[in-house]
């Protein structure tokens, strides 16, 4: 990608949510990545397609954007009627239910009902599945691989939730397979479960110290839980693994797409550029860069010496223009660095004046990005009475 | 006032959705309370550099190792996989074969993926530092500790470590040391849990859940809202209607000075209305989330340094 003459940020944006199946949208916590997924599903949607926009972040925030007080793990399709009378396409949101996903998947890939109570009943996996590292990552690229496979939906737009390191997100499953690769804990674990006492018995002498002192400073009916978790998890393994195998394909095919959101700010900056480089060298099909919060330049009208104006006020239009200027100038800068390090096309997106919280802000943040969408324009005034009167 | 009572803790914990400015509203905190004469320590979990702190002070890079950046200010920027290992080090004492559980592959494994691991190795070791005694006295090393807790996502599951590792592992040491923790983040007297937000409605309101899950689900009671990058108010009331009236009128030009009009007015335009934004956040919290709370103003800086980091100081000392 980075060999070409012009970059394009709008057309490429625009080319995949025509043409892609997927898209994966991620960057740092903060730079709005839910409401550029969400605006994103909303300009496709309105282009005709069927879309859905799945959020994995344990904070509510699409609910927010979208204005819907609860998503539910299941899809539900948004009213657009009011805002597109006659758009041709659907649009649909749904937040991930990590405990369920993952109860789903054990029951997939259990032998039989007496199995998969061993799993759901074990306290392990009832206190931590969830919180393993890397679950809710995990449960994301699974629920993906569904609803690729869902013939309601034509385009799966997916909110990543904020990493502090954006590769926790691309390794985030690999680490949880490696957690469940029993092959290796069984080694360690076992006796434990075997004897039902404690026994040092194991293989190596590294391996019986690492065993004592797991059983020193976290007890042996901690350790008996996690024994009979993982027992319980070796038939599943494979399962497990093929379906891994089967994201790690999909999300490298052409259908899949990569956004990464990010803001002038430099850790967001710093954060996209990282993310990007992790994109390439994992094979990953990257789209482009959407910078949200860009202040935009103030206009500089007439040469003229304007009409006499009191000397307070002056100052102080002065003094805000003053502001505004060092603003768009540095966010000017700092985009134009973030292309010229990553070779990239980066999409500035302008400062919203409020904040967006419905399907119209969602609308306004859509045209920001790519253009005016095919809805007849009416005139929006979007004023911070807008959020008074919620 | 707040910040009194924020300083006479020993463990202040800041909270806040990512980008609200949680690392510039700590070293802020820190410097106010080196300027009161306490030994300040400025933790730092996992950032994906160096150090924020030391940055916005303009000191050399801090890394996992406690260094003192400027007189009486600490900073460090833990790194949960160092902690385990130290902790692996410390526990088995004989070189060798530390070393060969840091090399086994089923501690990386373990490690990389256990629940709330990293998490509890971080609050130990937090726990750790804010305990540590020095000199003959055995007076504490620091007299206030401040955490730079990650983003909210994350940092409900931080503080939910200990208490979920109490349950999970009743007996053992571990148990034992997440019980400690939970004890200490409880404690009202020694920590305050400070939530940091900025005047939008998706931060403010992760805010307003946070406090009510922390106070649900950990018995943890948020002590003071910061609400960082507040627009306040640059225009009187009648300079705001002329303001209105001179956008109305498209007025154009050059003001005393060669400042275009029309950029200025389109500034003006939009700093009213995040003004405006800032003020009904500012309501919507004190009805919503009625705890002590200070108003920090944004920072126009091109570059955030040693000159924004006194700024907000200076208004945090007076808060």
């Amino acid at each position: 990608m980075s060999g070409r003459a012009r970059p394009d940020a709008r057309r490429d944006l625009s080319r995949a949510l025509a043409d892609k199946r997927i898209l994966v949208v991620g960057g740092a916590g903060g730079v709005g990545k839910t409401t550029t997924a969400a605006a994103l599903g909303l300009q496709a949607a309105l282009t005709g397609r069927r879309v859905l926009v799945c959020t994995i972040d344990p904070a509510r925030r699409l609910a927010t954007s979208l204005g819907l007080e609860q998503l539910t793990g299941k899809p539900r399709r948004l009213d657009l009627h009011r805002l597109a009378p006659d758009a041709a396409g659907e649009m649909w949101a749904m937040m991930l239910d990590t405990q369920r996903t993952f109860d789903a998947l054990v029951e997939r890939y259990t032998a039989d009902e007496a199995a998969r109570d061993r799993i759901l009943g074990n306290r392990f996996y009832r206190h931590v599945s969830t919180a393993l590292a890397g679950s809710h990552e995990y449960m994301a690229m699974e629920k993906l691989l569904d609803l690729h496979g869902d013939p309601r939906f034509d385009l799966v737009i997916l909110d990543t939730p904020p990493t502090r390191h954006a590769l926790d997100f691309l390794e985030a499953p690999d680490r949880l397979m490696g957690f469940l690769d029993t092959s290796v804990l069984r080694w360690v674990l076992k006796p434990y479960f075997v004897a039902g006492r404690l026994t040092l018995k194991v293989a190596t002498r590294t391996g019986a110290l690492a065993l004592g002192l797991a059983d020193r400073f976290l007890g042996l009916q901690f350790l008996q839980d996690l024994s009979e978790f993982f027992l319980a998890f070796e038939g599943m393994y494979d399962g497990f693994k093929e379906r891994a195998a089967r994201v790690h394909a999909l999300l490298r095919s052409e259908a899949c797409g990569f956004v990464v959101v990010a803001s002038p700010s430099r850790l967001a900056l710093e954060q996209a550029v990282y993310f990007h480089r992790r994109l390439e060298e994992s094979g990953l099909p990257f789209v482009g860069f959407v910078a949200n919060r860009v202040h935009p330049e103030p206009e500089a009208g007439g040469e003229r010496r304007a009409a006499r104006i009191d000397e307070e006020l002056a100052e102080a239009l002065g003094g805000v223009y003053r502001d505004q200027q060092r603003l768009a100038r540095h966010d000017q800068r700092a985009l134009a660095r973030l292309q010229a390090d990553t070779g990239e096309p980066v999409l500035g997106v302008p400062e919203m004046e409020a904040d967006v919280h419905d399907l119209r802000g969602l609308l306004e943040v859509a045209e920001a990005m790519l253009g005016q969408a095919p809805v007849p324009a009416r005139r929006r005034r979007r004023t911070a009475g807008a959020a008074r009167s919620r | 006032m707040v910040i009194d009572d924020l300083l006479q803790r020993r463990l202040v914990v800041l909270s806040g959705k990512g980008g609200v400015g949680k690392s510039l509203v700590g070293t802020a905190l820190a410097r106010v309370a080196r300027d009161r004469g306490k030994r300040v320590l400025l933790i730092e979990v996992d950032t994906p550099r160096d150090s924020e702190a030391a940055r916005y002070l303009g000191a050399p890079p801090v890394g996992p190792e406690v260094t003192e950046v400027e007189s009486g200010l600490w900073a460090v920027n833990l790194d949960p996989r160092g902690v385990m290992d130290e902790y692996v080090r410390e526990t088995v004492k004989v070189d060798f074969l530390a070393r060969k559980i840091l090399e086994n592959p089923v501690y990386h494994r373990f490690f990389a993926a256990a629940p709330g691991l990293p998490e509890l190795m971080v609050m130990g070791k937090v726990m750790m530092l804010e305990q540590e005694k020095e000199g003959w006295g055995r007076r504490p090393r620091f007299d206030l500790v401040i955490l730079d807790a990650p983003a909210t996502g994350h940092g409900l599951a931080f503080l939910k470590v200990p208490l979920a590792a109490s349950q999970a592992v009743p007996v053992g040491p571990v148990g034992a040391n997440a019980r400690r923790i939970l004890h200490l983040l409880r404690d009202a007297h020694r920590t305050a849990l400070v939530l940091v937000a900025i005047p939008e409605e998706m931060a403010v309101v992760e805010a307003a859940e946070f406090e009510r899950l922390a106070r649900e689900e950990i018995g943890v009671e948020a002590r003071a809202l910061v609400l960082n990058a507040c627009h306040e108010r640059r225009f009187a009331p009648a300079e705001e209607a002329q303001v209105l009236r001179l956008i109305a009128d498209d007025a154009d030009g050059r003001l005393p000075g060669g400042v275009p009009l029309r950029g200025a007015l389109q500034a003006a335009r939009r700093q009213l209305r995040r003004a405006k934004l800032t003020r009904y956040y500012q309501n919507w919290l004190r009805k919503r989330l009625p705890l002590p709370s200070i108003s920090l103003p944004y920072v126009f800086d091109e570059d955030i340094g040693p000159a924004a980091v006194d700024a907000l100081a200076a208004r945090l000392a007076a808060a």
